[in-house]
């Protein structure tokens, strides 16, 4: 142990000596040897009073409702009406002494939340254009003048142009069940415009619906810890699953091997036993070389296939279309679909398909083939050359060898063969994708191809993101139909965003590279419409969002901007802070946050329990905020006010029909109604009463009452939540068991996971099974951009906390490799021009070894206003449509909440130099 | 000399980098009174230079024969990186009050030059055979703490019962001294009470029986608390029995109380793009922070984990994977005094219906029968 005197030696040396005062040494000979006893501990009290101030006088409950799929309880502390700290609840129970508890879940967004809901770019007050929209120009009105203003200019465009005039949208800064439900009850009565917003964001795992019937499958995530070989793919659970990561590298050390796949080295990769790095865009060439892999060296399992999936099922060789009934007899079905039964040597219909009368699976004595090529006789009495779709499949597959697809993917054979045969070796592996896959137009290629390879090795679905089934809710935030319209369309259409994309595609090598010239898409998109494959209801001119921050996600986002809001007569952005899309509004309203109101979650997948929120008793509102129930409440008085005032009760909107006494009926928008339909007669007054009414309601909440989540914060899903198997109370969730084990039919066409679509797009562009495509970044600038999830934000939310930028450079920045760096004379630290034919913005240049070469990343969903002249970091991103996904009228193809399209945000090329 | 010692294990090989730690640490304590600056508990990227910027460079500790080495105190721009405020009002105007010309872009009042967490995820290497990991760091509550010898008042102490090294704060005069002499840099100085403050092993929490804020609240479930003495604690076990979790630049001789299990990486590639069965982080540079038996300890690790994957039983990997979130914590404390009143009864998981039975009349309804060709 050091002395004293030694010490005292050595403070010259450091520069610190400083006299003590007389006085002060004379107190110092209390202390002999403090690192034997220490005397006077009362000052201890110190830090105590500190923490029982943070832990304050009430406590409630919350969690975070943003688009965040964590959805985490909280306990929230405040003192004095304000709220001080809040602390994850960590009481979630273990479902089996087998598998790790979910707790504490949280984030370091949610820990600070209680410092952003009070920054100073909170909302307090209704505000009113002054200035030109975005001059940042504005006057402080009342709720009354906000309210009857905005109602009296609804009510106006509806008279004019009918309900798709004002376009009611909530956006995914609110995916609760209570919060919603008002913006959503109000647009729906109203017959108003909403879109598909995992559309609009790009969310829809299309490829998930291509084989599947629905995108949203896979396991709860705490079956990661049930698995012995994980594969992440286009996944950063450590960034993007913050709550859930941990059950990865607690089934590492259970003794699972976990390989991640992206183009950077990113935080799961470094915890992976093997990283395999891809260039971007190329997924599905490394999907179909697996397939290639499993099929050549036949690591399939034939009983798997030849029952769950349309592997077996016949195809005309002549025009490569599925053999159906009609095929063979003059006016027979189109949807009763053949195999080739070796029992008898004969095509056979299988069983299960939507038009066959036996709706399961079982094969029975039937014994269909699985390769071969065959004759049968077609309806005109011409024999038809047929064969199996497996054959179809494996043709396709002869062609993405891993040597073949090496230089698409960068990745040396060797190391795809191993993960092709581990994969399908191990005994229950699993593959989880993220949702940058399909922010590339082939990533509807990838996933389809992932699913194949999955089905092949006879393990289960690829993952994608399961969500529950909670049913129940449509009384409440559907009682009539909105115009619920294509996300992805919409924005497409409304930001007219082929102009970009004509721009930055040169014609030959994007033919080349999708077999459709640039035209041939938009004449594509414009089909889809027309033929109403994707809902359109044309532009809006009212536009009243919630918790959508449009003019920031939105791609191209320069052009979209002034496009949208040069269409847009009156604009209205309810927030609870100014972001980027409310700063430009006509109107901003200002709304509670996550802890001010009540509110239930429970439909987010990754696990099973329904958080609520309950405000600490006495919490101060916020300044005028209201919640948006009230909101919604309060519009749809005064606009059945203002409706009465010109004369307009029942408006009949024959876009939709009602039955009525066997007759069908054109359906009535009821404005002279509004305030007591909306409220449900008086039932629902509060957002209190949403909840009360959701937990009464939803069937999977069941049979928890009001109380039973007020006292915990929380109840447990019951078994009915799973969609395609029951949740189970002691066991992780997993998709499809009432297929695997009940032989219960798919939602999709055949009844089975499906892997031969003949749509007619799907056919034009040689894609009716799963193929490969070369990614479309422009060659003619050097950069391949793209810009994944961040740790930092929930998308926008969060991202302009000052606890959070404190933490990473305090302005965005973007990423790159040294070597491309040095080329450039960029240093960390400069200022960047990031530029191509689209669009610029300026930017910190970090430098990242585990940037692939030749590509940028940028975080995304900063806010424009962080950047230099408002010019934010998606202004160089072209518009760009899969066309793939413009598909419809088909099978399942048909649009819903199952089948809707992407923008794509990763498929841009850019030049970076100092600025 | 403290009776007892409260100590901490993190296992880096869990961690995420999602700084919830930091986070719960900051909101517990060091958002408000001159304290905004510090990070009594930072992550950071390694290699890099860490925070406060440097600190590896910046001296203090003990030589090897046990005297104080001098020590820098860190910089405030430099090396901490001032805590910068935004212009929210200026660029955002959100109570629309009177405003001339175009608003300014949303930026920090004065550019940082440094932050906690400014080289995050840069590391080392060259793609694609780089690497980096996370190294959270609290105050090590050290068994023979510099900043306390240092201590020219004697107003740094170990706590009898747990050995939580505090900074009397009636008694400190803010000299520094501490600052400079611990070697983690884990002291700062709070200009506005003027006076030296640090990490208090969250005493009031602890004392509550309630872990440390950065421990209950690690979502990544890297950490470990209890009595290094406690045989039946998770911590001893461990640090003592299996010797995974080794303390951080020990040669520095304050003997420092929390532990890290050393990461694991993926394996290298060589020139052609195959995978060799080198793991990328190199062994020298672990050794580096956390000695020479790193090797063994990796060794140790991956041999344990063999025998769970092929179903063999392993108590470290048991105690690794941490079936349960509230056994990472031994406090020895009485009963828990959870927020929000009376201890709720424990809530059941809804069992509606078993496997079997749901699944047979599910069969029933739809037949129940295989179905042959129609
Ligand atoms: S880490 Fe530093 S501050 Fe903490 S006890 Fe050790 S020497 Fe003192
Ligand atoms: S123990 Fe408490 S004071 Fe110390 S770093 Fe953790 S949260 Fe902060
Ligand atoms: S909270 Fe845990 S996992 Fe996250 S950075 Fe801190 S120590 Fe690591």
């Amino acid at each position: 142990m050091a002395s004293r005197r030694d010490f005292l030696k050595l403070t010259g040396a450091c520069g610190l000596a400083l006299g003590l005062p007389e006085e002060l040494l004379a107190r110092i000979a209390e202390v002999q040897d403090p690192l034997q006893a220490y005397p006077e501990r009362a000052w201890e009290d110190f830090y105590r009073k500190e923490f029982a101030a943070t832990r304050g006088d009430a406590v409630g409950y919350a969690f975070h409702c943003s688009n965040c799929q964590g959805n985490c309880a909280f306990h929230v502390f405040a003192k004095d009406g304000m709220v001080t700290r809040e602390e994850q609840l960590a009481q979630y129970p273990q479902i089996s002494p087998s598998i790790p508890d979910p707790n504490p879940r949280g984030c370091n967004k949610g820990t600070i939340h209680s410092q952003a809901m009070y920054e100073k770019d909170r909302l307090l007050y209704p505000l009113k254009r002054a200035g030109r929209r975005g001059s940042g120009k504005w006057k402080r009105i009342s709720w009354d003048q906000a309210i009857g203003e905005i109602a009296e200019k609804t009510v106006e465009t509806i008279a004019r142009h009918g309900p798709a005039g004002v376009m009611l949208y909530v956006g995914t800064g609110i995916l609760s069940q209570g919060r919603r439900a008002g913006p959503l009850r109000l647009g729906s009565l109203m017959g108003a415009i909403r879109l598909y917003p995992s559309s609009a964001v790009g969310d829809m795992f299309t490829g998930a619906t291509l084989a599947y019937g629905i995108p949203n499958v896979g396991t709860s995530l705490d079956a990661w810890f049930e698995m012995d070989y994980i594969v992440l793919w286009s996944f950063n659970p450590n960034v993007t699953r913050i709550p859930d990561a941990h059950y990865l590298w607690e089934a590492k050390w259970r003794g699972a091997k976990i390989v991640v796949i992206s183009p950077d080295y990113n935080p799961t990769a470094i915890h992976a036993d093997r990283w395999i790095p891809i260039q971007p865009g190329s997924d599905s060439f490394l999907a179909m070389s697996l397939v290639h892999v499993v099929l050549a060296e036949k690591l399939y399992k034939e009983d798997f296939i030849r029952e769950q999936t349309d592997l077996p099922f016949l195809v005309r060789e002549d025009d490569g279309r599925l053999l159906r009934l009609a095929d063979l007899r003059q006016g027979g079905r189109d949807d009763v679909f053949y195999c080739w039964d070796e029992a008898t040597g004969k095509a056979a219909p299988m069983p299960g398909t939507r038009g066959h009368i036996r709706k399961s699976l079982r094969l029975g004595a039937l014994k269909p083939a699985l390769t071969g090529r065959f004759e049968v006789a077609g309806a005109d009495g011409k024999p038809i050359p047929v064969t199996t779709v497996f054959e179809k499949v494996r043709a396709e597959a002869q062609k993405f060898s891993p040597e073949a697809t090496q230089k698409h993917t960068g990745i040396h054979p060797g190391v795809v063969r191993q993960l092709a045969r581990e994969y399908a070796a191990a005994h229950d592996p699993g593959l989880t994708i993220g949702f940058s896959l399909h922010k590339y137009a082939w990533g509807v290629l990838a996933c389809w191809a992932q699913a194949l390879f999955c089905a092949l090795t006879g393990h289960d679905v690829v993952d994608t993101e399961h969500q529950w089934s909670l049913g129940g809710i449509g009384p409440l935030a559907s009682p009539k139909p909105s115009r619920f319209s294509s996300g992805f369309l919409g924005e497409w259409f409304s930001g007219r965003m082929s102009e970009t994309f004509r721009r930055h595609y040169p014609a030959k090598e994007f033919a080349n590279r999708t077999g459709l010239t640039p035209d041939g898409l938009v004449q594509l998109a414009e089909r889809s419409r027309a033929d109403k494959w994707l809902a359109n209801y044309g532009e809006p001119r009212v536009r009243i969002l919630f918790a959508d921050n449009m003019f920031r996600r939105n791609k191209s986002s320069e052009h979209y901007k002034k496009t949208v809001l040069d269409a847009t007569e009156l604009y209205v952005n309810v927030n609870f802070r100014m972001d980027s899309s409310a700063e430009l509004a006509d109107y901003v309203l200002p709304a509670i946050s996550h802890y001010e109101g009540w509110d239930i979650r429970g439909e987010v997948g990754y696990h099973r329990y329904v958080n609520l929120t309950v405000p600490p008793k006495g919490l101060k509102p916020i300044g005028e905020t209201k919640s948006e129930w009230e909101i919604c409440r309060l519009l749809a008085e005064r606009i059945e006010a203002a409706a009465g005032r010109r004369g307009l009760g029942r408006i009949p909107d024959p876009a939709f029909t009602v039955e009525r006494d066997g007759k069908k009926e054109p359906l009535t928008r009821d404005l002279d109604t509004l305030h007591a339909d909306f409220t449900m007669q008086g039932k629902l007054g509060n957002d209190k009463d949403v909840v009360k009414w959701l937990i009464e309601n939803v069937p999977a909440f069941q049979p928890w009452k009001f109380e039973d989540a007020v006292e915990r914060g929380f109840i447990v899903l019951n078994s009915n939540a799973g969609l395609t198997s029951p949740l189970y109370a002691d066991k992780p969730y997993r998709s499809f068991e009432e297929q695997f084990y009940l032989k219960r039919p798919y939602p999709t066409l055949s009844g089975r996971q499906q892997f031969c679509i003949d749509q007619e797009v799907f056919a034009k562009l040689g894609c009716t099974v799963p193929t490969a495509r070369e990614a479309l970044h422009p060659s003619r600038f050097p950069l391949k951009y793209y810009s994944p999830h961040t740790r930092w934000g929930i998308h926008s939310t969060w991202r302009t906390s000052k606890y959070m930028l404190r933490l990473q450079r305090g302005v965005p920045h973007l990423n790159l490799n040294p070597a491309d760096a040095a080329k450039r004379g960029i240093k960390d630290g400069d200022t960047v021009r990031v530029f191509n034919d689209v669009g610029e913005f300026r930017t910190m240049a970090k430098i990242l070894p585990g940037v692939r070469p030749g590509t940028l990343m940028m975080d995304h969903a900063w806010e424009p206003h962080q950047f230099a002249r408002r010019r934010g970091m998606d202004a160089p991103v072209a518009g760009l449509l899969s066309p793939l996904e413009l598909a419809g009228g088909w099978g399942h193809l048909r649009f819903g909440a199952e089948w809707d399209g992407n923008q794509l945000a990763y498929e841009s090329s850019v030049e970076v130099a100092k600025a | 000399m403290s009776k007892r010692q409260l100590a901490m294990v993190m296992d880096l090989n869990k961690c995420i980098g999602c700084q919830t730690c930091t986070t719960a640490c900051k909101t517990q304590w060091t958002n408000r009174n001159g304290r905004e600056y510090m990070y009594w508990n930072n992550v950071e990227t390694h290699p890099g230079n860490g925070y406060p910027r440097k600190w590896q460079e910046s001296g203090g500790g003990f030589d090897a024969s046990g005297n104080l080495r001098p020590g820098r105190i860190p910089d405030m721009n430099q090396d901490y990186g001032a805590p910068f405020d935004l212009n929210y009002e200026q660029a955002l105007n959100p109570l629309g009050q009177g405003t001339s010309g175009e608003p300014p872009q949303l930026a920090p009042a004065r550019m940082p030059y440094w932050g906690a967490n400014w080289d995050e995820d840069q590391g080392a290497g060259d793609y694609p055979n780089n690497y980096y990991f996370y190294l959270p760091r609290i105050c090590n509550h050290c068994t023979n703490p510099a900043c306390l010898a240092a201590c020219p008042r004697q107003a740094i102490y170990k706590r009898e019962q747990d050995g939580i090294v505090l900074i009397d704060q009636e008694r400190c005069r803010g000299y520094q001294h501490c600052v400079a002499a611990c070697p983690y840099k884990k002291v700062y100085y709070n200009p506005l009470f003027k006076r030296s403050e640090k990490c208090i092993f969250c005493y009031p929490r602890i004392e509550q029986g309630l872990p440390p804020a950065c421990a209950q609240q690690c979502v990544g479930r890297i950490r470990f608390v209890g009595y290094l003495d406690d045989a039946a604690g998770p911590v001893h076990k461990l640090v003592t029995k299996w010797k995974v979790a080794l303390p951080l630049h020990a040669e520095l001789g304050t003997q420092p109380n929390v532990y890290y299990v050393p990461p694991l990486s993926p394996y290298r590639y060589d020139a052609e793009g195959t995978l060799t069965s080198e793991r990328r982080i190199p062994d020298e540079y672990l050794v580096k922070l956390f000695g020479p038996r790193v090797p063994e300890v990796i060794s140790l690790l991956e041999a344990e984990r063999e025998r769970k994957r092929r179903g063999e039983p392993s108590e470290l990997m048991d105690l690794l994977i941490a079936y349960r979130h509230e056994e990472m914590f031994k406090l020895d404390a009485p009963s828990p005094s959870k927020p929000g009143g009376a201890r709720l009864r424990v809530i059941p998981i809804v069992a509606v219906q078993d496997l079997e039975r749901r699944l047979s009349e599910r069969a029933i309804a739809a037949g129940g029968h295989a179905g042959g060709a129609a």
